[in-house]
């Protein structure tokens, strides 16, 4: 019980600091929104030519979208290295709180965040024409926060052993693009060559991704939809136990 | 004499860097004894890098030691962490204010992180507002805080759980004279509301004026402990301090004094030299004439009443003075 209060006290300390600077809300929406605003009406032209039906399109690309923002999570770190930095972090861990309890408030908070933003990145694809079933967003949802729990423990973990936003910076940035270039989020796998068909059998988020969009296309029980979930489930528990014994080792 | 609140013995601490057949080890913390005791104010000295920060985090349960025991507050620090989180408080040198929420936020998180019920820690952080005048600013965010205004939410923070001992470090460096002088009027309170002090400290004249007994630590091991006044008996009365304009002729002087009976120690440092002697005033004299004979310029010639400085010089060899920046 002490466990699950300290969780909220943490908790709704982050969740008034993301409210007092709720810049860092929008810039996560951005990218996406952009993308969905920006590069789908090509793909929609292109799909035309092929005789596609614009419904389609929609509804392979938008899942996409939400596994790229859930990605996003990956730079949870930059804010954390700063308060490792002003000692807020050490002062915590001074305290009988839990340890584990520190790190799953600041990932509830990224959810919580990335929550929202899913949200509306759902409502503006409404409008741009995505017909899919409540169990599928549903769903689909809650393979994005796996996402999330995944991409900002190892923002985490990697935070507390270097220390240093440009470190994480170039480890993240070296990292992001190749993984989603990979994972078919602009266009699905099934269009690349036989070599990066295989490279991308060995990316986890490339099994989310296609997870969602079976999930999209209502098709709940596939074999992909399983796949893409344990796959997920496993790599956020490898995560979070990166970033809890990270935080166990320490040293201010 | 009161009993230990804090116990270290042989305290270790090895960093390994590198893998493989590069691994290299860095030991930090070289088997440290320390002895705290009871309701005193301790205080912990050392140059940057001698191992005082590494110390201080594995006795505020940061980071787990190599080797070693310690009782802290009267559990285990390698079994019982936890109970050691509830008995102990700790002001890092970072201070660990959250900038994004006022003080009067602040200090109800960290109440009810000690498990304070929520009107409890309400009525502990207004205490802790009045105690340490913060009123007028107690509801804006910690970021709009000027230095010292800050580092009093800090200390605030330390000691809201009234722990029997708290950790400071460096609670003082960087603030203005005033500021300082607030901060040594609040220590000594905490001492006699009965909490024990563990300080560290840069301000060798803090550590003098504010502490019961010193530990000075240097390259990983504990180098001298004992009061001020003890240190200051140790090392000989008086200093003679001597300043030359040219390295040659401190070179030339320093030769001339080696011999001299009455001087127990010669330390060299930047175009000074520091003679410690018995009788000050008498040997001044002699210095000086020592050194017209030679025809041997002088600048300034100075006698000092021993300090923790001159206790610090001659046990590691450096003035901590210098290695401030």
């Amino acid at each position: 019980m002490i466990f699950f209060k300290d969780i909220y006290l943490l908790f709704r300390r982050h969740l008034r600091k993301a409210l007092r600077a709720p810049v860092w809300l929008l810039m996560g929406l951005m990218q996406p929104v952009l993308y969905l605003i920006l590069y789908m009406p090509l793909l929609k032209s292109m799909g035309a030519t092929a005789l596609l039906p614009t419904g389609e399109i929609v509804r392979v690309f938008v899942p996409g979208m939400l596994v790229i923002m859930a990605m996003g999570g990956l730079f949870a770190g930059f804010s954390f290295i700063d308060e490792i930095r002003t000692g807020i972090i050490a002062r915590w861990l001074v305290t009988p709180t839990s340890r584990v309890g520190v790190i799953l408030s600041l990932i509830c908070n990224q959810l919580l965040t990335l929550f929202f933003q899913a949200c509306i990145l759902l409502v503006i694809a409404l409008f741009l024409g995505l017909h899919v079933s409540l169990i599928g967003i549903a769903l689909t949802l809650v393979l994005i926060l796996m996402i999330g729990i995944t991409m900002s423990s190892l923002s985490y973990a990697i935070s507390l052993s270097v220390k240093d936003e440009g470190i994480l910076a170039s480890i993240t940035n070296t990292f992001y693009l190749p993984v989603m270039l990979l994972s078919g989020i602009m266009l699905p796998i099934s269009f690349a060559p036989r070599w990066i068909k295989i490279a991308a059998h060995f990316n986890p988020f490339y099994y989310a991704v296609e997870a969602s969009r079976s999930l999209f296309a209502g098709d709940f029980g596939s074999h992909i939809v399983l796949f893409g979930f344990g796959v997920i489930f496993v790599f956020s528990l490898v995560a979070l136990s990166l970033a809890v014994r990270a935080l166990n080792k320490m040293a201010v | 004499m009161n009993e230990a609140i804090l116990k270290t013995t042989k305290f270790c601490k090895t960093f390994s860097s590198g893998r493989g057949k590069k691994i290299k080890l860095v030991e930090a913390v070289k088997g440290v004894d320390l002895e705290v005791k009871q309701g005193e104010i301790f205080g912990f000295l050392g140059p940057n890098g001698a191992g005082k920060s590494t110390t201080l985090n594995m006795l505020t349960t940061l980071l787990a030691p190599t080797d070693g025991k310690a009782v802290v507050a009267g559990f285990d620090l390698l079994t019982q962490p936890e109970k050691v989180r509830e008995q102990i408080g700790y002001v890092s040198q970072a201070g660990g204010a959250d900038g994004f929420s006022s003080a009067f936020e602040n200090l109800v998180l960290q109440a009810r992180l000690y498990g304070i019920s929520a009107t409890d820690a309400v009525s502990k952080a207004n205490e802790l507002i009045g105690r340490f005048q913060m009123k007028e600013f107690a509801l804006r965010e910690a970021n709009t805080y000027s230095g010292g205004q800050k580092r009093r939410l800090e200390l605030a923070l330390g000691i809201v759980h009234r722990p029997s001992l708290v950790f400071l470090d460096e609670p003082t460096t960087g603030l203005d004279p005033q500021s300082r002088a607030y901060f040594w009027e609040e220590i000594l309170r905490l001492k006699k509301e009965g909490m024990t002090v563990f300080l560290t400290t840069h301000y060798l004249e803090e550590a003098d004026h504010l502490c019961d007994r010193v530990a000075i630590i240097d390259h990983g091991t504990i180098v001298v402990q004992g009061t001020p006044q003890e240190l200051k008996r140790e090392i000989g009365s008086e200093s003679i301090i001597v300043d030359f304009a040219m390295d040659k002729e401190l070179e030339q002087a320093k030769l001339l004094f080696e011999s001299m009976q009455n001087i127990k120690k010669i330390f060299a440092q930047e175009n000074k030299l520091y003679l410690f002697v018995q009788d000050g005033g008498g040997m001044i004299a002699e210095v000086l004439r020592v050194l017209d004979k030679e025809k041997i310029p002088v600048s300034t010639i100075g006698l000092s009443r021993p300090s923790l400085d001159d206790v610090f010089l001659q046990k590691t060899g450096r003035s901590l003075r210098e290695d401030k920046n």
